[in-house]
């Protein structure tokens, strides 16, 4: 009365319920694991259901013959190589491991519903239509989404690796190809599967190609001497145009209203307009320990960058640089807000200030109570 | 009407009452106490006046209806649908009295917007549960080197004060309901508020942006001295600071102080037993990065975000109660020893986590990276405590 399929998603559930428990004797923390079996009793208890209503998802009676006859199969081969993916990533590392266990995972379910399905009735096109209503609706979006996966990924490795303008020429070419394949697939429909199916596999492997070949040729260059010599995270703070930090400037600001201060650099001098004083000032107060915003506006001829000297470094060591902090060289109009966040009050030792780089004397002194 | 009911009624009505004549409400927005809270209050006195007028018309209008046509088991009068003229006239009329009150609202609020009048900057900085005040150097008012306080706000009387908000961890707001309105203080932004105060006197306010665990105990004052008394003020906060005499009990408490509280609370001018000035590192053990500098603490007359009393209670009463031309005098006098509120700096010391909720469990740092939000626990002896008080009190 019990059908195999019942037994089976109820063993299944029970052993679930009883690994909870003993994980939550066991752990501490539940948060993962937890979340985890519950899925995993709540996928149990639907399947459990599921068998018990639609009989295994078969008409049989107790007399129907079931054939003997079985498919080939690809899943022991799958498994084998999970179980090898497993034990590799045992001791290389755990990407491989967890590779290993979404494929052994993958196949053995597979298999299992495969071995079910051939048992099914005598008919092998009704066991195979049996397997398919199971497992189609999970193997199109995974396998869908691998696919993009790898399409997205061979792609980006492309585009990193031609210049900018091949780039573009790149794009518009592959545009238009998809739009001609799209084109081509909708006025002739009844074009043969065949030729279709060979158009999509010289486009998948065209990109899979082209993305091994860049993946092995390396980014471009600009790309890897910035990647090694940390130019985007690096503000070269001197007077002079800095080859990476200065590139691509913003000279606007949406943001004008309720800044701390506003730093302009006039008529060769430094001023610090501060709502509420009505008096250009030469110094500016900024709370200890706070993200506070300031805006440096340009209005001399010539490009000019302002710095914050942030005193001396954490380190004990006394001889060394001073932490500066900068915007871009700024043209003349133009604007930047900068973002002071200082953690220790001013003192004798201590003192922090804004300077226009490679003129120290235009400066305004910080003040930090 | 149903007996408890009516009780209930009667109940509610009376208490309503007698909340609206409350002796002592120092938070009671009907007051006035400045230019900027009086163009708020001329505001809502008369909208306050015409919606109460407009209130009682329809009250009236729906009581009558209610009784004249209430159910006698007489026949459904007439149903009409629409009157058009009746339903314009009924939205023209709101609509312009509306109309009318919104110029005057942004008139004030064009007037309270206003910074280029103003005679003096104080930048306030939020954080979780406490203000924080600093002024920058003004040569005009004395402040020579800039200026730090918490908890109460110090103003010149008559003076178009500018604060300059700001706040280091979540929003707060800044209300002091006797001189002006409410205004957030954002992190990473400066936002303003004007404030001035017509008399000397102490105006009560609180935090009125929820901002965590001990929002409600997030509180203010402004204190506003005349001008003589402020520049007194001022030369107190700017005095160096004052070794304690050898060998005194506040000497050991200097030195508990320069173990226990220094790695947060900043005393100005403080050195170590090697000579070095001792610099406060709030940045590295609390959250918001900031503990209250404690250079001239007995300067003040509450603590811990203005939720409790420096001065025991007959000292508080005397210096809240005073009339306006001694009021300023009083509160200089700062905290004595004899009129020091002991119970309750003592339990600060003993526990402030205890006093005021301030997730400082260090059990439960994990997500703060370490970081107290407040002040911790800090297992001292009863004999350091008393060391400490001794210490304090020396802090004028
Ligand atoms: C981990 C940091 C930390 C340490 C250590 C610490 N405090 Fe505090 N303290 C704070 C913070 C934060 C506040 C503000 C709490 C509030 O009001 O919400 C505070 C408030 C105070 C206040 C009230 C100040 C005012 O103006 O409102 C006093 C007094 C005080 N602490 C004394 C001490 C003493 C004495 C010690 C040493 C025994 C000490 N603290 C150690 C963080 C610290
Ligand atoms: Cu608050």
């Amino acid at each position: 009365m019990f059908s195999t399929g019942f037994k089976y998603f109820f063993g299944v559930t029970v052993l679930s319920v009883v690994a909870l428990v003993m994980s939550v004797a066991l752990f501490k923390n539940l948060a993962l694991i937890g979340v985890a079996i519950t899925f995993l009793i709540a996928a149990g208890a639907l399947l459990t259901g599921l068998a018990i209503i639609t009989s295994d998802g078969t008409t049989r009676d107790a007399n129907v013959q079931t054939s003997d006859m079985t498919t080939q199969s690809l899943w022991p081969l799958v498994t084998g190589i999970g179980t090898v993916f497993l034990a590799l990533g045992l001791v290389t590392s755990s990407i491989v491991f967890f590779g290993g266990v979404v494929v052994l995972l993958a196949a053995l379910s597979e298999w299992m519903i495969q071995a079910w399905s051939e048992r099914a009735s005598s008919d092998a096109s009704h066991n195979a239509e049996a397997r398919k209503r199971l497992l189609n609706p999970i193997e199109f979006p995974v396998l869908a989404a691998l696919g993009l996966g790898v399409v997205i990924f061979a792609f980006s490795r492309i585009m990193l690796t031609v210049d900018k303008s091949t780039g573009a020429v790149l794009f518009i070419v592959v545009g238009t190809l998809v739009l001609v394949a799209g084109t081509l697939f909708a006025i002739k429909p009844n074009m043969k599967r065949s030729v279709g199916a060979a158009i999509c596999a010289l486009g998948a492997i065209g990109i899979i190609a082209g993305g091994v070949a860049s993946a092995v040729s390396g980014e471009r260059e600009e790309l890897a001497l910035a990647a090694e010599e940390g130019h985007f995270t690096h503000k070269e703070c001197g007077p002079e145009e800095s080859e990476y930090f200065d590139k691509l400037k913003e000279e606007t600001l949406s943001l004008r209203s309720a800044v701390s201060a506003t730093i302009i650099y006039q008529d060769g001098e430094l001023i610090a307009k501060i709502q509420g004083l009505n008096k250009p000032q030469k110094s500016i107060t900024v709370p200890r320990s706070n993200a506070t915003n300031i805006i440096f506006r340009n209005a001399t001829e010539g490009e000019f960058r302002l710095v914050v000297d942030l005193g001396k470094p954490k380190t004990e060591d006394k001889d060394s640089d001073h932490d500066v902090d900068c915007t871009q060289l700024i043209e003349t109009g133009g604007e930047q807000s900068l973002t002071l966040k200082i953690p220790k009050s001013s003192s004798a030792d201590n003192h922090y200030k804004l300077f226009i780089a490679g003129a120290e004397d235009k400066q305004i002194i910080v003040v930090v109570p | 009407m149903h007996k408890t009911l009516k009780s209930a009624v009667v109940v509610f009505v009376g208490s309503l009452v007698a909340a609206s004549c409350a002796t002592n409400a120092p938070q009671d927005t009907w007051q006035p106490k400045g230019p900027n809270a009086k163009l708020i209050d001329d505001l809502q006195q008369p909208v306050f006046a015409v919606a109460g007028i407009i209130g009682l018309i329809v009250a009236a209008a729906v009581t009558y209806t209610v009784i004249k046509y209430r159910d006698r088991g007489q026949p459904i009068p007439e149903q009409t649908h629409g009157k058009p003229a009746l339903e314009i006239t009924l939205t023209v009329i709101p609509a312009l009295i509306l109309a009318v009150v919104a110029v005057f609202t942004f008139g004030a609020i064009f007037k309270l917007a206003k910074t280029d009048d103003t005679e003096m900057i104080i930048n306030v900085t939020g954080q979780q549960w406490w203000w924080e005040y600093d002024y920058p150097v003004q040569n005009e008012f004395g402040i020579t080197s800039p200026i730090i306080s918490s908890g109460q706000l110090v103003m010149p009387v008559g003076t178009k004060v500018l604060l300059r908000e700001t706040s280091r961890d979540v929003i707060h707001s800044y209300w002091i309901p006797a001189l002006n309105g409410k205004r957030d203080a954002v992190p990473g932004r400066v936002q303003t508020l004007r404030l001035e105060a017509d008399e000397p006197g102490i105006y009560a306010g609180q935090c009125t942006e929820f901002c965590g665990l001990s929002h409600a105990n997030m509180r203010m004052e402004a204190v506003a001295l005349s001008k003589e008394d402020f520049a007194k003020w001022v030369a107190n906060q700017q005095a160096p600071y004052v070794v304690p005499a050898k060998d005194s009990l506040a000497q050991q408490g200097e030195t508990v102080f320069l173990n226990q509280c220094v790695r947060c609370h900043q005393v100005n001018g403080l050195m170590r037993a090697d000579g070095t000035p001792a610099i406060a590192a709030p940045d590295e053990n609390v959250w918001s990065g900031a503990a209250p500098n404690l250079s001239h603490l007995m300067s003040r007359n509450t603590f811990a975000g203005a939720a409790f009393d420096l001065l025991s209670k007959k000292c508080r009463d005397e210096v809240w109660g005073a009339p306006s031309n001694v009021v300023g005098a009083k509160y200089l006098a700062g905290v004595t020893e004899d009129c020091l509120n002991q119970k309750d700096l003592r339990a600060w010391l003993r526990n402030a986590p205890e006093m005021k909720p301030m997730y400082a469990n260090p059990a439960d740092l994990e997500i703060s990276n370490g970081k107290y939000r407040g002040m911790p626990y800090l297992a001292l002896s009863e004999d350091d405590i008393n060391k400490l008080v001794a210490y304090l009190l020396t802090l004028k």
